[in-house]
């Protein structure tokens, strides 16, 4: 273990690799310890804690501080939501709840979580798979078309991409209102639409800039048209791109809310998670506990997908982000 | 019949229509409509509204409560900016160090703070709220007690209320950072650090003269990046202060979507975001300078 100790920055081509095949640690990470892998690899740790400089001990001192910094919050949330009424603000503080009590989540739920959760899913659902279904075929004709304008749309689309949709609420509101789209889902789906596609082909765009041209050439000569080239050619190795996409606009659209907040109204059976969970806090702005509950509730979803997919996030934050690079 | 649908499926056209017509009707149009919107005095309530020329502007101009927003907007977002990048190089050299050097915990670490950056918005707000009770049994409050400091006001202290909110979105943000500046130093040519190694270079050597050097394009971009979200950040500060205690928190989304939702004052609300589109569109401007980004179009 002594050889590859002292390998200090030298492993560029390893450096990625391992990052990403770390998909199997999630696990270990979920339940908040790095018991098992520090298990797994005890006696090389051991060998090496001998060697441990003082620059380990510290990046070792701030890992442990940005796990708490990141992780207690979400953990103190869980925590507050899980204890009978009163013991949160009794003496002694407690980090973890004396005895459990499903009493705040019980409150939340009969204040119609089911129906919001239904609502973001199904906005999430159906908005994610549209998104994908716009996105995929204009992605594909940017990256193999050559017309003119093409550069300028390529920008517009990157000029929307940056520009918040908050900025531009105001209008939304009336543009929804002519079109007969407030207060409805399908309305805000479509929205949702609009607004993640522009991310949506820039990073499909560059997954298909990746497949080389004679694959497209060959399905010709075979007698496909463009659309059957994309869909039994081209389909298969954008695959992992289209995972990114559907990945990134689902959280966005699990967590989006003022879009939500304005296009739906004031109707609760319409609302999604965030709106509710929102409107559920002004309504009980003293109970922490059911507010602690509420927010569990809400961002339970987006964890577990997440802690399934993260390496994914990371291909994509960075992919998405760094055009050109 | 198959010979002409060939042919359509040839021309670009047919691919991109639903995009087009998308991001017309839910982009292109509201932003120049907010542009005309923001010329009028049109209101929720009321019908017949007319064109004021720039009334909506000269009234923001000589708003004090308009300047008050501005520099809350941009301590905010200048606030955030520096921490979200400050801290995300840290953590992105800590992890590339770790991962290299094989420390278990990297992936942990990497896994937490990405954590902080999927949970909504809306919640992160509340999350915070949660964790900065203003008595002695909120969490923060606690630890801080056991330093003898405290209970501290960290909501209804103006001052206090905006460190909340900057540290609330500094808790959200960092993520991006991190991983941008991370993907950066992977793209650092290795060669650069044995030279620097043959030449001598220290560790701080090596840091401050090859790995700086070459992150700088990724830290402008992120910056600049950082920056614009932070300008527009609205979820957060509307769950954690709802822009109070008074207007300390009060940044120009909150602003311009209470001007226009609570106060029902359409034209205003749209001039407020031309405000904010400007400073997007200069920002995306200096993004797509940086980034010479038609080069790979």
């Amino acid at each position: 273990m002594n050889e590859d100790a002292p390998r200090d920055g030298d492993g560029e081509g390893t450096a990625d690799g391992r990052t990403d095949g770390g998909a199997s640690e999630v696990g270990m990470a979920a339940s908040g310890g790095t018991a098992p892998e520090e298990r797994s690899v005890a006696g090389r740790v051991r060998g090496r804690l001998a060697q441990f400089g003082r620059l380990d001990l510290s990046v070792y001192a701030l890992y442990l501080l940005a796990i708490a910094f990141f992780v207690f919050p979400v953990l103190w949330v869980a925590s507050a939501s899980l204890r009978p009424p009163g013991e949160l603000f009794s003496y002694p503080f407690r980090l973890l709840p004396a005895e459990i009590s499903l009493s705040a989540y019980r409150r939340v739920f009969r204040a119609g979580m089911v129906t919001w959760l239904f609502n973001s899913t199904v906005i999430t659902i159906v908005g994610v798979g549209s998104v994908i279904a716009v996105s995929v075929p204009a992605a594909y004709a940017f990256s193999r078309f050559e017309f003119t304008g093409r550069r300028g749309l390529l920008g517009i689309v990157l000029l929307f991409q940056m520009i918040s949709p908050v900025i531009i609420i105001v209008p939304l509101y009336t543009v929804m209102s002519t079109l007969g789209l407030l207060r409805t889902r399908v309305g805000l789906i479509l929205l949702y639409v609009g607004i993640q596609t522009p991310f949506s082909i820039w990073l499909l765009k560059g997954y298909f800039d990746t497949i080389p041209q004679e694959l497209d050439y060959a399905a010709r000569i075979d007698g496909c048209n463009r659309f059957q080239t994309l869909r039994h050619v081209l389909l298969r190795p954008v695959a992992p791109g289209i995972a990114v996409v559907a990945i990134f606009n689902t959280v966005l659209t699990w967590s989006e809310f003022v879009l939500a907040f304005t296009v739906l109204g004031s109707e609760s059976r319409l609302h999604t998670i965030s709106i509710g969970v929102y409107k559920f806090q002004g309504q009980y702005s003293n109970d922490w506990r059911a507010i602690a509950a509420a927010s569990v509730v809400g961002m339970l979803p987006l964890v577990i997908v997440f802690l399934g997919l993260q390496r994914y996030f990371v291909k994509g934050l960075i992919k998405g982000s760094l055009k050109g690079q | 019949m198959g010979e002409a649908k060939r042919k359509l499926l040839d021309h670009p056209l047919p691919w991109l229509a639903p995009t087009l017509l998308l991001l017309a009707v839910f982009q292109l149009y509201p932003m120049l409509e907010a542009i005309l919107m923001s010329f009028t005095n049109e209101t929720l309530v009321r019908t017949g509204t007319q064109f004021v020329g720039p009334e909506q502007y000269i009234r923001l101009a000589t708003d004090p409560e308009f300047w008050d927003m501005l520099r809350v907007t941009a301590i905010f977002a200048f606030s955030s900016v520096v921490l979200h990048v400050l801290l995300g190089l840290i953590l992105a050299l800590a992890i590339d160090y770790g991962v290299r050097r094989g420390l278990p915990g990297h992936l942990t670490t990497r896994v937490s703070v990405l954590l902080a950056w999927i949970v909504p918005g809306i919640i992160i707000g509340l999350v915070w709220k949660v964790m900065l009770v203003e008595n002695q049994f909120g969490a923060v409050n606690h630890f801080l007690g056991l330093l003898n400091i405290g209970p501290v006001p960290f909501r209804s202290d103006p001052t206090l209320a905006l460190v909340s909110t900057i540290i609330a979105g500094t808790w959200r943000g960092t993520a991006f950072t991190m991983i941008m500046i991370y993907g950066g130093l992977q793209r650092v040519p290795q060669r650069l650090y044995e030279a620097a190694r043959v030449d001598g270079a220290g560790r701080w050597a090596r840091f401050r003269h090859v790995t700086l050097p070459q992150l700088k394009p990724v830290l402008f971009v992120t910056t600049v990046l950082v920056t614009i979200y932070s300008l527009n950040t609205f979820d957060l500060i509307f769950a954690l202060t709802g822009g109070g205690p008074g207007r300390a928190t009060q940044v120009l989304a909150l602003f311009m979507y209470q001007e226009a939702f609570q106060d029902y004052a359409l034209g205003r609300g749209a001039a407020i975001a031309v405000v904010m589109l400007v400073a997007n569109l200069l920002l995306t401007g200096v993004y797509l300078y940086a980034f010479d980004v038609g080069d790979e179009i």
